[in-house]
């Protein structure tokens, strides 16, 4: 519900826009409306959608398994949190676009450049703030497994985990983004499939309708992963045993 | 069943408590009275292998698994139910038992609550069940009750000694109550940092009417008493 008013609200302010622009390049969200339903399939909409799908799972997957794999580390063992911290923090920071050339190189111009620069943009944040959730865990809890006997994996699986996870979804939300933005610059490059590129190429093109109606997948696509990640969260945050 | 001999505990160059030696036969319930910062917590910590010790010994006649501790805070888990609290590193074999005990302390209708939707008695009834379930043989008590109210804190410690009594659970209470030491241990003992200063029996223990009779109340003077020396 909150969506819809959301919607409808972004929905008013383009029509606002675009009647007081009154130009092709803002066509109204009527028109895009009708050419999604209508003659999406004309510029392969659904294939785009599927293919930056495609892409931006891979690198969520790949980042969030390293960054994850390397927070819990990292968080548990105070030796490598005085090495690696301060190497994180340095490579942080750093604009990962800017070396999009460089990935192009490693892992050619196909899918996976795309999805090791996102895997990329995804793992900083995960590693710290799966560190910061590890570390962060409240002292009685480690305490407890001690005092009721808790194997490692039970230590792990019962205490670690589960409290690092709101951390961890914080990470995504905010990486989710940022991975949609540079995944767009990424297939506006030497690319042939990919929303970026639909949007880029109709553009170019100056078939702006198509243009928007690739913005309106982009954004929808963003919403709908932002509503999956909220759906996995309630459902793993609680336990019932 | 557990013996203490000359026990000491330090953190770094500052010393617990030293100089404890204490006996305790199945099923006894003793009561630890003493003032803030006396050893008392550490001591508990020690008995349950959460503390090495400086030097000394402590012999538990049991296995690690039957020595319980139930703590200040309930520190249950906010990710888990109240079930899921209750069985915490125990397999499902357990679940009946859980449930039963829950349903001992009242919770039989809030099993799959989780912690944030309860009052804080009903949060140290799942910490009791939680402690209990492990079928402890020696269950330690760190001051378990201290954050409720009277009314709450008089049903558990009735609760409490109810089922350590019948299960013939060796029992040790840390407390800042006097009253509720001596209305819970069958032995009563005032600590302090260089070790024990003073131990008095409770023969009265398994009376019903115990909370009226006047021999509590002169069991309270002489400890209250007692402790005001140590000061």
């Amino acid at each position: 519900m909150r969506y819809l008013k959301g919607m409808f609200l972004v929905i008013v302010l383009w029509y606002l826009i675009g009647a007081l622009v009154s130009s092709p390049i803002i066509p109204l969200p009527d028109k895009v409306l009708s050419y999604l339903l209508l003659h999406a399939d004309e510029h392969r909409m659904g294939h785009h959608l599927l293919t930056s799908l495609y892409r931006i799972l891979g690198g969520l997957s790949i980042g969030l398994l390293l960054g994850t794999t390397g927070g819990l580390l990292i968080g548990r063992t105070r030796a490598l949190d005085a090495v690696i911290s301060p190497v994180l923090y340095l490579l942080y920071p750093l604009p990962k676009i800017a070396f999009l050339p460089v990935f192009m190189v490693l892992f050619g111009i196909g899918d996976l450049s795309k999805m090791m620069l996102i895997a990329t943009i995804v793992f900083f944040p995960a590693a710290v703030s799966v560190r910061d959730g590890v570390q962060h865990i409240a002292p009685q809890y480690l305490l407890l497994a001690r005092a009721y006997h808790l194997s490692a994996r039970q230590t792990f699986s019962d205490i670690v985990w589960p409290a690092v996870l709101p951390s961890l979804f914080s990470s995504i939300r905010i990486t989710l983004g940022i991975s949609l933005s540079v995944l767009f610059i990424n297939e506006s490059y030497a690319a042939s499939h990919g929303l970026g590129y639909a949007i880029m190429n109709s553009w170019i093109m100056a078939q702006y309708t198509a243009m928007y109606a690739g913005i309106v997948i982009l954004s929808l696509l963003g919403l709908t992963l932002y509503s999956v990640t909220d759906l996995i969260e309630k459902q793993v945050t609680h336990t019932d045993h | 069943m557990l013996a203490i001999q000359d026990a000491q505990v330090d953190y770094g160059s500052h010393t617990a408590f030293s100089h404890f030696s204490l006996s305790v036969h199945v099923g006894e319930t003793i009561s630890i009275l003493g003032k803030s910062g006396c050893g008392k917590t550490s001591l508990l910590y020690a008995i349950a292998s959460l503390l090495p010790l400086a030097s000394g010994t402590i012999d538990r006649s049991v296995e690690a698994d039957h020595c319980t501790i139930m703590f200040q805070q309930d520190n249950l888990l906010p990710w888990k139910n109240v079930l899921g609290n209750v069985l915490l590193g125990l397999p499902a074999t357990y679940r009946d038992e859980a449930e039963k005990l829950l349903e001992r302390v009242g919770l039989q209708d809030q099993l799959h609550h989780f912690p944030q939707q309860l009052s804080g008695g009903m949060r140290q009834r799942v910490a009791l069940a939680r402690a209990l379930v492990r079928r402890p043989q020696i269950l330690l008590l760190d001051e378990p009750l201290a954050a409720l109210d009277e009314q709450q804190r008089e049903l558990l410690q009735d609760d409490i000694k109810t089922y350590v009594r019948t299960h013939q659970i060796t029992t040790i209470l840390v407390t800042h109550s006097i009253r509720e030491a001596a209305y819970m241990g069958s032995r009563i003992i005032i600590m302090t940092p260089g070790g024990i200063t003073c131990q008095a029996e409770n023969p009265w223990i398994d009376d019903p009417d115990l909370r009226t009779r006047d021999e509590l109340f002169g069991l309270e003077q002489q400890l209250r008493s007692e402790l005001r020396d140590t000061l």
